[in-house]
């Protein structure tokens, strides 16, 4: 394949509702953070500078991993996995404590939060395993290994605690084993085992605090000082919205604080409150087209491995964005995840930049269109 | 050939669909992803769209508070429009619980401790009160009239004193000190009972209101109207900025019948003339209007100290003080009266005919009634009814009262309703608080009360103004300005009228007339003819005043019976009006453990020339 013609066939749309979101983000960051000072906009204390620039650097990466072939990455793909095992094991041993739970890793740069990274590096792993067993996919040694390879980051990411995260590692396996092929007789059989063993987890295997979020879930008054308070505000911030929103950096519930987390993981109630549901209806579009970009990669890939990398970057952004809207209209309960392009958050972003990129790569390398063949 | 056309048509069609199959999967990723979107939009509408308008008034019930703006309070003068209570601009050391993290709490107590110069524990209590209560928000205030120096100190170091706020907020000064205290009263903290019944009426749990004095009587025009100030505030209660006002309206200013000048000779002398004595009051009022120009009660006390969290601990020493100086004993006092209650006696008898100005009865210093010795003062010997007032002779006063032989005395319910017709049961309805009635026996009375019947020896002690009859100093004072006028039994009153704020009189000077007590006029002349003799060459001759003619009365009256011996303790009395001819103020003047002659007279006598020599040439 020669380089220009992969070049042509670079996801332009793609990247284009990248920006779009990324620009999103940044108002909503400008708006979450504002106090009336406009130069502190120009330094590097700003939430909204630090996101265009990792923004900026994000796209760099993208457009690196887009050139390299990406049967490179899975043919790293052993070395990945074991460099996610090691950054998540060294998160646990020597991570920064952030209200009790270990997610982060001091850098000179910037923070690290392996869990982010170890996304994108499940997503490659997982496709590299089932593309090797295309022809086995129908065993249930095939689904157990599958199993295994996304079960021992997920448990790692657990212990943090970080529920939110690996409940992404568990959606990018069940997207991807859809994907691949997996007899729906294995979903339905692993269904039923996580339902029966369900309240099990809910009393022994969950924390305190992750036991009482979802209790404040189903009442948020019974705490409304404490835990229940923030449910409680996303929910008045979002409501009060109204049709067309309350106006940029008109938001009585951001701008006055009410609202609170509004930089990551609530700032889709910022949305909701100031553009409304005609702003938040704005950002389903921008999303739906990024996932459908990504899905498109995956019906066009040459082969199997793209096919599945493609799909498991879709579902892992789907599953995101789904879980944070979520939490924040309750229709479910509080889990750390942020709104990817849109959270402050440099790792979420670089992490999600650079699954994006895999994802180009794979658009570039697409089988000859129909009108080739029959020419 | 054939079959192996066959076949590979089979595994091309196997592999065929094996690519359908994988293809429907991915749709299936693509529905699942519009789903997830509907789903989203579809809670997202419920929420924006059809409960918008609910979410829109918790987000308006958020930011907006509706704080309540001070009026300001009335100023109270005096009738010569000297100021007697102000505001005063001040600061105050204030905590706001909710921003005094809890466990800074002990650290920051301990600062100010150090600055304030307070106990710690008064502020701990005082902070802990408002966190039971929940009420997180409102300042809390530690110490009202913060030196300035202190106000520095605190605002200087205020990041090292979370939650600490110095405010500025007027208290109320009382320039004149403490000779007006009993009649202004003061100003205290709301209490949790006032508040849950005043809250209705824009008060705070922070406001201060009178709790004694005309500062209680008066609280309702003195206030004025709170204003309402609708304000954004951020999530910790910071105003942001203000969205609407209703302006306050300044409370009225009280002008007092009290005249400062003569408030204060009144004060000085009462308090050089009762000696050892733990108590004594003194009252002179205006006989035309009813208008009180003079009100002591002492002993008196500081009336700045309430209010003031820091100064609790004095409030409680005065609150426990033996000498019970906050009580008014001016109004709430209530002592047999003695001698000076023979004027009433003597006017009954005047006005029922038990007595004429000539009946003539000889005291030979002791008659007796089924055994018991009754005493006079002296063996005084054939007296008229003039002598017998001169002189305060009590077996004059027993006949009157009583009857002795075939003298027939009034009794004591002829003897009562005259003692009520003057004022001496009910209460005066002065407008200050606390005030109490008098007692006033008659045979019912002591049926109901002991579950004795009335005796003749009964009559004797109530005829001189001794036994179960028991009066305030206020009251005898209203029964001498009726003795003058004519026999009008007017309301007394410390204020005068109330101004507002915009120069209405709102409470216009009113002279208010209880009743006419039913004695000729012939009679009452009789009577203040006897008190111009008395002062002049009785008993009463110490409350003489150079170039005024003062009529007046003394009175001594037991109250209880020194431990083995015949002496009696006595209070001192003095009941009198000036000038003779033309009475312009009637005084009483009273001192525990005191006797009439020589404390209450003399007393009444310098305050009576205060009054000719100092207030009234003005």
């Amino acid at each position: 394949m020669r380089e220009g013609q992969a070049w042509r066939n670079f996801d332009g749309v793609l990247v284009c509702a990248v920006a779009a979101l990324v620009a999103y983000g940044a108002a909503m960051l400008y708006s979450a953070s504002y106090a009336g000072e406009v130069a502190f906009f120009w330094t590097m204390d700003s939430p909204v500078t630090r996101h265009l620039l990792y923004a900026l650097v994000g796209l760099g990466l993208l457009v690196l991993v887009a050139r390299l072939d990406y049967h490179v990455y899975s043919y790293w793909s052993p070395a990945i996995y074991l460099a996610l095992l090691l950054l998540l094991g060294a998160v646990l041993v020597a991570g920064e404590s952030i209200y009790g739970a270990r997610r982060w890793l001091d850098s000179p740069l910037i923070p690290i939060q392996p869990s982010e990274l170890a996304k994108t590096g499940v997503i490659i792993v997982l496709a590299q395993y089932f593309a090797a067993r295309q022809a086995n996919i129908k065993s249930p040694r095939t689904t157990l290994g599958s199993l295994v390879l996304a079960g021992l980051p997920l448990a790692l990411v657990f212990l943090q605690p970080d529920l939110g995260s690996a409940m992404i590692f568990a959606a990018i396996w069940g997207g991807m084993a859809l994907a691949a092929g997996t007899p729906l007789l294995h979903f339905a059989v692993l269904g039923s085992l996580a339902v029966a063993t369900l309240p099990l987890a809910f009393t022994h295997l969950l924390k305190d605090y992750q036991r009482d979020r979802l209790l404040l879930f189903l009442n948020p008054a019974q705490d409304p000082l404490g835990d229940g308070y923030n449910i409680i505000q996303s929910e008045i911030s979002i409501g009060s919205g109204g049709l067309l929103g309350k106006g940029f950096l008109n938001g009585t519930q951001t701008q006055l604080h009410y609202l609170r987390i509004q930089k990551t993981d609530f700032i889709f109630s910022v949305i909701g409150e100031e553009l409304g549901f005609v702003g938040a209806l704005l950002l389903f579009i921008l999303f739906a087209v990024l996932i459908f970009r990504v899905l498109r990669s995956s019906s066009v890939a040459p082969d199997s491995l793209g096919r599945l990398i493609a799909s498991g970057v879709a579902v892992a952004l789907l599953f995101q964005v789904f879980i944070n809207i979520g939490v924040n209209i309750r229709l479910l309960p509080v889990t750390g995840i942020p709104l990817p392009f849109i959270s402050a958050g440099g790792s979420s972003l670089m992490s999600t930049m650079l699954a994006l990129g895999v994802v180009q790569s794979v658009a570039m390398r697409r089988k000859p269109r129909h009108r080739f063949e029959s020419a | 050939m054939f079959l192996a056309r066959r076949q590979r048509w089979q595994v091309k069609r196997k592999k065929q669909d094996e690519g359908h199959a994988l293809r429907r999967r991915l749709v299936l990723l693509r529905l699942l992803t519009v789903l997830a979107f509907v789903v989203l939009a579809g809670q997202l509408w419920r929420l924006q769209i059809v409960e918008g308008s609910r979410y829109q008034q918790k987000a308006e019930a958020n930011r907006l508070r509706l704080l309540p703006l001070p009026p300001q309070r009335g100023v109270i003068y005096d009738r010569n429009h000297t100021i007697l209570a102000r505001n005063a601009p001040s600061f105050t050391a204030a905590v706001v619980p909710a921003d005094l993290p809890e466990d800074q709490q002990p650290a920051v107590v301990a600062r100010l401790e150090a600055i304030l110069g307070m106990p710690g524990e008064t502020i701990t209590r005082l902070i802990d009160e408002r966190r039971t209560q929940r009420l997180l928000f409102a300042p809390v205030p530690i110490k009202t009239d913060l030196p300035r120096e202190q106000a520095f100190i605190l605002e200087e170091h205020h990041t090292e004193l979370p939650g600490v706020s110095v405010l500025a907020e007027p208290i109320r000064a009382y320039p004149e000190g403490d000779e007006v205290a009993h009649v202004l009263g003061f100003l205290g903290r709301i209490s949790a009972e006032e508040y849950a019944t005043l809250k209705d009426q824009g008060y705070t749990i922070n406001d201060t209101l009178g709790k004694m004095g005309v500062e209680y009587t008066y609280e309702g025009l003195l206030r004025g109207t709170p204003g309402v100030e609708q304000v954004e505030v951020d999530v910790n209660g910071r105003r942001v900025q203000a969205l609407s006002t209703r302006p306050t309206t300044p409370g009225a200013n009280l002008v007092l019948s009290i005249d400062l000048d003569l408030q204060r000779a009144a004060t000085q002398i009462l308090r050089q003339g009762m000696g050892i004595s733990k108590f004594a009051a003194a009252v002179v009022m205006d006989v035309r209007t009813g208008e009180v120009l003079a009100l002591v009660s002492l002993p008196t006390y500081d009336n700045t100290m309430f209010g003031s969290p820091a100064r609790a601990a004095e409030v409680q020493a005065l609150l426990t003080d033996p000498a019970r100086p906050m009580l008014n004993y001016a109004v709430s006092g209530r002592y047999p009266p003695g001698s000076i209650f023979k004027l009433i006696t003597g006017t009954a008898a005047l006005q029922e005919g038990v007595a004429t100005p000539a009946t003539r009865i000889f005291s030979p210093g002791v008659i007796y009634v089924s055994g018991w010795p009754f005493y006079d003062w002296a063996a005084l010997g054939s007296l008229d009814f003039q002598r017998a007032i001169t002189m305060s002779s009590n077996v004059y006063f027993y006949y009157l009262a009583g009857g002795y032989g075939n003298f027939v005395g009034l009794g004591p319910d002829r003897l009562a309703r005259y003692a009520r017709e003057y004022g001496l049961e009910e209460v005066t309805g002065i407008d200050l608080p606390g005030e109490v009635g008098g007692i006033v026996p008659d045979s019912q009375w002591k049926l109901a009360t002991t579950g004795e019947a009335w005796l003749q020896g009964d009559s004797y002690n109530f005829g001189i103004g001794q036994g179960f009859l028991a009066v305030t100093p206020l009251q005898m004072a209203r029964a001498a300005a009726a003795i003058a006028n004519g026999g009008e039994v007017l309301v007394p009153r410390v204020v005068r009228e109330a101004v507002d704020h915009q120069g209405n009189v709102v409470l216009p000077l009113e002279r208010r007339v209880v009743r006419r007590v039913n004695v000729s006029a012939e009679h009452l002349r009789t009577i203040r003819e006897a008190m111009r003799q008395a002062a002049a060459s009785g008993t009463g001759t110490l409350a003489q005043v150079p170039g005024v003619t003062v009529a007046g009365k003394t009175g001594t009256a037991e109250f209880s019976k020194l431990a083995g011996s015949r002496e009696h303790l006595t209070h001192g009395w003095f009941l009198g009006f000036a000038p003779f001819d033309n009475p312009e103020v009637a005084i009483v003047t009273f001192v525990e453990r005191g006797r009439g002659a020589q404390d209450a007279a003399p007393i009444a006598g310098k305050i009576l020339r205060s009054y000719f020599e100092q207030v009234r040439p003005r």
